[in-house]
C-alpha cells in the first residue's frame, strides 16, 4: 500500500471542484425552494383567498378583482421570499431581505386591497337570521334552512369539545395509571387489548352505535353524543397517557411511599404531576377532535338547536354559498381560527405525541 | 426503601389491603372499563346481531334472517364496483400521496434550516389542522364548476381554458385521491420527518467524506433507516383511509350516482340514506373484522416487551 | 501525500465563534494531534478539513490550493469518527466497499482493496459481520479500514480511543502509530486526553477557546510550557500552582518565603507532583492523604500555604498519614508564570526555602 496507485493521483483542478461545488450547492437550494413553493401554493392559496373574501366580498357579487389583486401581490412575495432564500449570503442578510419584503408587500397590500376591506360579512355574528338578509339582499328566494344563532352552535361546540376533554383526561389518567403502575391479574390481557383498540377504526361502528343511541334514548342529544365520543376517543389516550407514565422514574414514586403517601396519594401528588406535559396533550388533541368533529354529530344530531359549529359551518355552505360568498368565508374563518390557534399552541406537545412507543 | 419484592400472586395481604385492592381498581379502571364495554364492545354485538335481521327505515324487528349476508356475496350487484373504487382509491393515495409525497416532503423540507423546512411542513399541515368542513369548503369552492369556480378562473386566465371544467363529474375519483391525499401526505411526512431527525449527524458526515452525494446519501442512508417507519405508515394508513369517508362524503356526497361511494361510505349510504340497517350492519362487519385484522397485524410494530414491562412496586 | 495549512481561518456558529484566527502548517507526512479541553474548537477544526464545515473566513489550502469550497467527497481524505459512523445496515466488507463505489473502481480490484484494508487493521475474519455484531474496539477499526481503503492523502482521528477501555486504549494507541509510520499518511488527531497526544504525536497543538495556545513536540509542551493553561493541561497529576509577589530576590506566598530570581510582580510558581521529593529541609508540611497507585504513591500535604501533591515512585509509602516533611526541588524544575498574562517567564527560578523540621 505504500506504492503510489491511481487512487492515489492528487485532485489536479482544485479551482474547478470548488466552483463546481459552488454551484451545485446554489442549484440545489433554489431547485429545493422551487419545489416546495410550487406544491405549497395550492394549498395557501385558498386559505389566503378566503381570508379575503371574507373580508372584502360584497353580497351577491362574487368579485374576482379584489381576489386577482390579492393575489398579484401575494404570488411576487412569494417569489421574492425565494429568491432572497437563496442569494443570501448568511442569515443576517436573508432576515433583512425577508423584512423589507414583508414590509413592502404589506404596503402594497394595504394600498390595492386595504379600500375594499370591511367587516359586513360577519353579519352572521349579530344577526341569526342573516340567511334571509343575504338573501333579500340579492333578490334570491330559495332556501330551507333555519340557522339558529352561531353563537349557540359555538356554545355547543366548545360544550362538547370541553366536556369530553374534562372527561377523557380524568378516566384516561386514571385508568393509564393504574395500568401502567399496578400489577393485577388481568393485566397482560388488557394491555393487549388497549394495543388492538387504540389504533381501532372507530368509524366501523357508526351503525350499531346510531341503533344503540336509539334504543337508549340518547338519539339527538348533547349527551348522548359527549359520552360516544369519549369513549372511542378513550383507548387512544389511555395508550398515551400510559406511555408517558411508564415514563416518570419508579424511585420517585417509591420514595413517597417510604414518606408515608398511600398509593392514591402518591398518584395525586407526586406523580400526576409529573406527566403534565402528557396532560397537556392529550387535552389539546381530545379538544381539537371535539371541536372539529363532524360526521358523529351529523349522524346522531338532528334539531338545529343542537348544531355544533361543523354542522353550522355546513348548512351555512349548503344553503348560501351560491349567493354569498362573503358570509360563508366569514363563517369559515371564524370555524378556522380556533382551530389554528390550538395547534399552534400546542403543536409542541402533539409532536411528541404521535410517535410514542413505536420501536424502529 | 419501598419493597421491590419478587412476585408472588398468591401473597397473603392482610384484609385491609385486598379491600383496598378492590377500590383502587374500581376507582382506576372502573369508569374506562364501563365505557370501553359499553361503546366498544356492545355496538359490535350489536352489529353483529342486527346483520342478521331485516331491520330497515322502521327500525322495528320483523325476524331472524341471513338474507343480508345473502345479499354481500351475491344479491347486490353495486358491491362489485364499490369494492372496486375502494381498491383502487386505498392504494392509489397511499402509494402516491401518503408514503410517496410524504417521503418526498419529509427529504425536501430537512433538506432546508429549521426554520424554512419548519415553514413549509406547517403548511402541509394546515389541511390536518383545518376541521373537515372547513377544507372540503375550500376544495368546492376551488372545483366550483361555474366560471366562479378558483381553478377555473386559474386556467381561464393563464392557459386561456375555453368551457369551464366541472371536475365532479369528470374525474371525481382523482378528486377524492387527491383531496385525501393532502391529509394523507401531511402524516407520513410527519412521521418520516421525526425518523429521519433520528439518525445520527456523523453518518451523513462519513458517507459525505466517502464520496458520497445527496442522492447517495439518501439511498444508503436515509432510506434504509426508514423502513420501519414506511411498513408503519403502510399499514395503518390503509386502514384509516379503508375506514374514512369523511372527506369523501364531504366533497362528492358519493356521486355522482355511486362514482365514488367506498365501501365505509356504502355502509353509510345503505344504512342512513336507503333505510336498510341490516344490510349497513353486515357489510359494517366485515370492516370490523379486517380492523381487528390490521390492529394485531400493527402489534408487530410495538415493543410488546417496554408495553409490559412489570410494575416494580407490590403494594396497594 | 498532502501539505495542510491553515491560513487565519475562522468558523462561526451563529453568534459563537468556534474557531478563531487559526494560523498553523502541518507537513507532509507528519502525525500532529489537536489537544485541548472541549468546546476549544478541535473537532470543528478537523470538520473543515474533512469539508463538513464551510470556513467563515480565512483559506484552507492542501499542498498550496485553496480547497475552502471543496466537497467533501472530492477531497480524498479519510476520517474516523468519535463514534465510529459505521452504516449499520450494511456488512464489515460493506462498509469498507463503500467509499471504492464512489471512486469506481471495479469489483474484483474493490474487493481486493477491502481485504488488503481489513488485514491491515486485523478485522479479516469480521468482514461478514455487521456493526451491531462488534465491540468498540471492532467497530474502530472497521472505521479505520473504511478510512484508509481508498488510500486517503489526509487521515483524520476524531478522539478515537476515548469510547474504549483501558487496555484497549493502550493497544489501539501503539497500533495506529505503527500504522502511521508504515504507510506514511499525514495524519491529524484530535483529542482531549494529554497521554493521547503525547504518546501518539510528532507535534501537539494545544488549542483552548478557538485559538491555538501552543504549538511544540510533546516533550516541549512538557518541560516550557508558555503559558499557564499549558502547564495546566499538560501533566498528570497536574501541576501544583502557587501564587505569591516576587520582588527582591524572593517570592512571597502567604507566610511562606521563596528565593527567587528573574522577574518582580505578581507571579505563580508551577511545581509539577513529579519534581517534588522528601528532603531534611524545604518547604515544611505535613502529609494529609497518601494515594498509592500501584508504581507510584502520590502524597497530598498540607503546608502553610495550601495543599501540595507529590508523586514518588514505589509501591511502599515511607511515610505515614500525619508526619511531618520537608518538599523540596530542584529550582532548575521550577515554573515560572506571571500571573496577569498567564505567560511564562522564561529564566525565572524559585528556589526551596530551606527550613528543616
Amino acid at each position: 500500500m505504500a506504492a503510489l496507485t491511481e487512487l492515489q493521483r492528487l485532485p489536479g483542478d482544485w479551482d474547478g471542484l470548488a466552483a463546481r461545488a459552488r454551484s451545485l450547492r446554489r442549484a440545489k437550494a433554489a431547485a429545493l425552494y422551487a419545489f416546495l413553493i410550487a406544491v405549497s401554493l395550492p394549498i395557501i392559496l385558498p386559505y389566503f383567498w378566503l381570508v379575503t373574501i371574507a373580508f372584502s366580498a360584497k353580497t351577491g357579487v362574487a368579485d374576482t378583482m379584489v381576489l386577482w389583486r390579492s393575489t398579484a401581490v401575494f404570488v411576487p412575495t412569494v417569489i421574492a421570499f425565494w429568491l432572497a432564500a437563496i442569494l443570501a449570503q448568511n442569515r443576517r442578510q436573508m432576515w433583512l431581505a425577508i423584512t423589507a419584503i414583508g414590509l413592502i408587500a404589506t404596503a402594497a397590500f394595504a394600498l390595492l386591497i386595504g379600500p375594499d376591506l370591511h367587516p359586513r360579512n360577519f353579519i352572521f355574528l349579530v344577526e341569526p337570521d342573516f340567511a334571509s338578509v343575504v338573501r333579500s339582499r340579492s333578490g334570491v328566494v330559495r332556501g330551507a334552512v333555519q340557522f339558529p344563532s352561531v353563537w349557540k352552535a359555538f356554545g355547543n361546540s366548545l360544550l362538547i369539545a370541553g366536556a369530553q376533554t374534562v372527561i377523557v383526561l380524568t378516566v384516561a389518567s386514571l385508568a393509564a395509571y393504574y395500568l401502567s403502575r399496578f400489577q393485577f391479574p388481568a393485566r397482560a390481557a388488557m394491555l393487549r387489548s388497549l394495543l388492538v383498540l387504540h389504533a381501532f377504526p372507530v368509524l366501523t361502528l357508526i351503525v350499531p352505535m346510531f341503533l344503540m343511541l336509539y334504543w337508549m334514548g340518547l338519539l339527538d342529544t348533547l349527551f348522548g353524543v359527549i359520552l360516544v365520543l369519549v369513549a372511542f376517543e378513550l383507548p387512544f389516550a389511555v395508550f398515551i397517557m400510559k406511555g408517558f407514565f411508564d415514563a416518570v422514574p419508579w424511585d420517585i414514586e417509591m420514595s413517597a411511599l417510604t414518606d408515608g403517601a398511600s398509593r392514591r396519594q402518591a398518584f395525586l401528588r407526586v406523580v400526576l404531576p409529573q406527566v403534565r406535559n402528557g396532560l397537556l396533550a392529550i387535552a389539546v388533541f381530545t379538544f381539537i377532535r371535539g371541536w372539529e368533529e363532524y360526521i358523529f354529530v351529523f349522524t346522531f344530531l338532528i334539531r338545529n338547536t343542537n348544531w355544533t359549529m361543523s354542522l353550522y359551518m355546513y348548512y351555512v355552505r349548503d344553503d348560501v354559498m351560491g349567493v354569498d360568498y362573503g358570509v360563508v368565508s366569514a363563517v369559515g374563518v371564524f370555524y378556522l381560527v380556533p382551530s389554528l390557534v390550538l395547534y399552534l399552541a400546542a403543536q409542541r406537545y402533539l409532536m411528541q405525541m404521535s410517535i410514542g412507543g413505536v420501536k424502529g | 426503601m419501598a419493597a421491590i419484592i419478587e412476585p408472588n400472586l398468591q401473597h397473603r395481604d392482610s384484609a385491609g389491603s385486598v379491600a383496598r385492592r378492590r377500590t383502587n381498581f374500581v376507582i382506576f379502571l372502573g369508569p374506562a372499563i364501563v365505557l370501553t364495554a359499553i361503546f366498544f364492545m356492545i355496538p359490535v354485538l350489536i352489529d353483529i346481531a342486527v346483520s342478521f335481521t331485516d331491520l330497515d327505515r322502521t327500525l322495528r324487528f320483523g325476524k331472524f334472517t341471513t338474507e343480508q349476508y345473502h345479499k354481500v356475496f351475491r344479491g347486490d350487484p353495486r358491491l362489485a364496483q364499490v369494492i372496486g373504487l375502494t381498491l383502487v382509491y386505498v392504494f392509489g393515495t397511499l402509494a402516491v400521496f401518503n408514503v410517496t409525497f410524504g417521503l418526498v416532503l419529509a427529504l425536501t423540507t430537512t433538506a432546508l434550516n429549521k426554520i424554512s423546512g419548519g415553514f413549509f411542513r406547517g403548511v402541509w399541515l394546515l389541511p390536518r389542522m383545518s376541521p373537515s368542513v372547513l377544507y372540503i369548503l375550500l376544495w368546492l369552492w376551488v372545483i366550483n364548476p361555474s366560471d366562479a369556480g378558483l381553478l377555473n378562473q386559474f386556467l381561464m386566465q393563464t392557459v386561456g381554458l375555453a368551457k369551464p371544467l366541472d371536475l365532479l363529474t369528470s374525474a371525481p375519483v382523482a378528486l377524492i385521491i387527491i383531496a385525501n391525499g393532502f391529509i394523507g401526505a401531511s402524516m407520513g411526512m410527519i412521521i418520516f420527518t421525526a425518523a429521519i431527525r433520528g439518525i445520527p449527524e456523523h453518518l451523513f458526515y462519513a458517507a459525505a467524506v466517502d464520496g458520497a452525494g445527496t442522492l447517495a446519501q439518501i439511498q444508503f442512508i436515509t432510506l434504509p433507516a426508514l423502513r420501519w417507519p414506511i411498513s408503519f405508515v403502510t399499514i395503518y394508513q390503509t386502514l384509516s383511509l379503508l375506514v374514512s369517508f369523511e372527506y369523501i362524503l364531504l366533497l362528492t356526497k358519493g356521486g355522482p350516482f355511486y362514482d365514488t361511494t367506498v365501501y365505509a361510505l356504502y355502509v353509510y349510504r345503505r344504512a342512513f340514506a336507503s333505510g336498510q340497517y341490516g344490510y349497513g350492519a353486515a357489510l359494517a362487519l366485515f370492516l370490523i373484522v379486517i380492523g381487528v385484522a390490521v390492529a394485531l397485524l400493527g402489534w408487530r410494530f410495538f415493543d410488546l416487551q417496554r408495553l409490559l414491562q412489570r410494575p416494580r412496586i407490590e403494594v396497594h | 501525500m498532502a501539505r495542510v495549512e491553515f491560513r487565519h481561518v475562522a468558523k462561526r456558529f451563529g453568534d459563537v465563534e468556534a474557531v478563531r484566527d487559526m494560523n498553523l502548517t502541518i507537513e507532509d507526512g507528519e502525525f500532529v494531534a489537536l489537544l485541548g479541553p472541549s468546546g476549544c474548537g478541535k473537532s470543528t477544526s478537523l470538520f473543515m478539513l474533512a469539508g463538513i464545515y464551510l470556513p467563515n473566513g480565512g483559506k484552507l489550502l492542501f499542498d498550496g490550493r485553496v480547497v475552502n469550497e471543496v466537497e467533501a467527497r472530492d477531497r480524498n481524505v479519510g476520517i474516523v469518527f468519535q463514534s465510529y459512523a459505521l452504516y449499520p445496515h450494511m456488512t464489515v466488507r460493506d462498509n469498507i466497499l463503500f467509499p471504492l463505489r464512489f471512486k469506481r473502481v471495479p469489483r474484483e480490484a474493490a474487493l481486493r482493496r477491502a481485504s488488503a484494508a481489513a488485514s491491515l487493521v486485523q478485522v479479516k475474519d469480521l468482514l461478514d459481520r455487521r456493526p451491531g455484531e462488534l465491540s468498540g474496539g471492532q467497530q474502530q477499526r472497521v472505521a479505520l479500514a473504511r478510512a484508509l481503503v481508498k488510500e486517503p492523502q489526509l487521515l483524520l482521528l476524531d478522539e478515537p480511543l476515548s469510547n474504549l477501555d483501558a487496555t484497549l486504549r493502550l493497544t489501539m494507541r501503539t497500533e495506529i502509530k505503527a500504522l502511521q509510520k508504515k504507510l506514511g499518511i499525514t495524519t491529524i488527531l484530535v483529542t482531549h486526553d494529554q497521554i493521547e497526544a503525547t504518546t501518539m504525536a510528532d507535534r501537539i497543538i494545544c488549542m483552548r477557546a478557538g485559538g491555538i495556545e501552543q504549538i511544540g513536540a510533546p516533550d516541549d509542551l512538557y518541560r516550557e510550557p508558555q503559558s499557564l493553561f499549558i502547564a495546566a493541561f499538560i501533566g498528570s497529576p497536574p501541576i501544583n500552582l502557587i501564587r505569591g509577589e516576587a520582588g527582591d530576590g524572593t517570592l512571597r506566598a502567604g507566610p511562606v518565603t521563596f528565593p527567587f530570581e528573574g522577574g518582580a510582580g505578581a507571579v505563580t510558581l508551577g511545581l509539577r507532583p513529579e519534581h517534588l521529593n522528601f528532603a531534611d529541609a524545604g518547604l515544611n508540611g505535613r502529609i494529609a492523604q497518601i494515594e498509592p497507585m500501584g508504581r507510584e504513591i502520590l502524597y497530598v500535604i498540607e503546608t502553610d500555604i495550601g495543599y501540595a501533591r507529590v508523586l514518588e515512585h514505589g509501591s511502599a509509602a515511607a511515610y505515614a498519614a500525619g508526619e511531618p516533611v520537608n518538599v523540596h526541588f530542584s529550582p532548575v524544575d521550577s515554573l515560572v508564570f506571571d500571573t496577569a498574562t498567564e505567560r511564562l517567564i522564561a529564566g525565572a527560578r524559585a528556589h526551596p526555602p530551606m527550613i528543616s523540621r
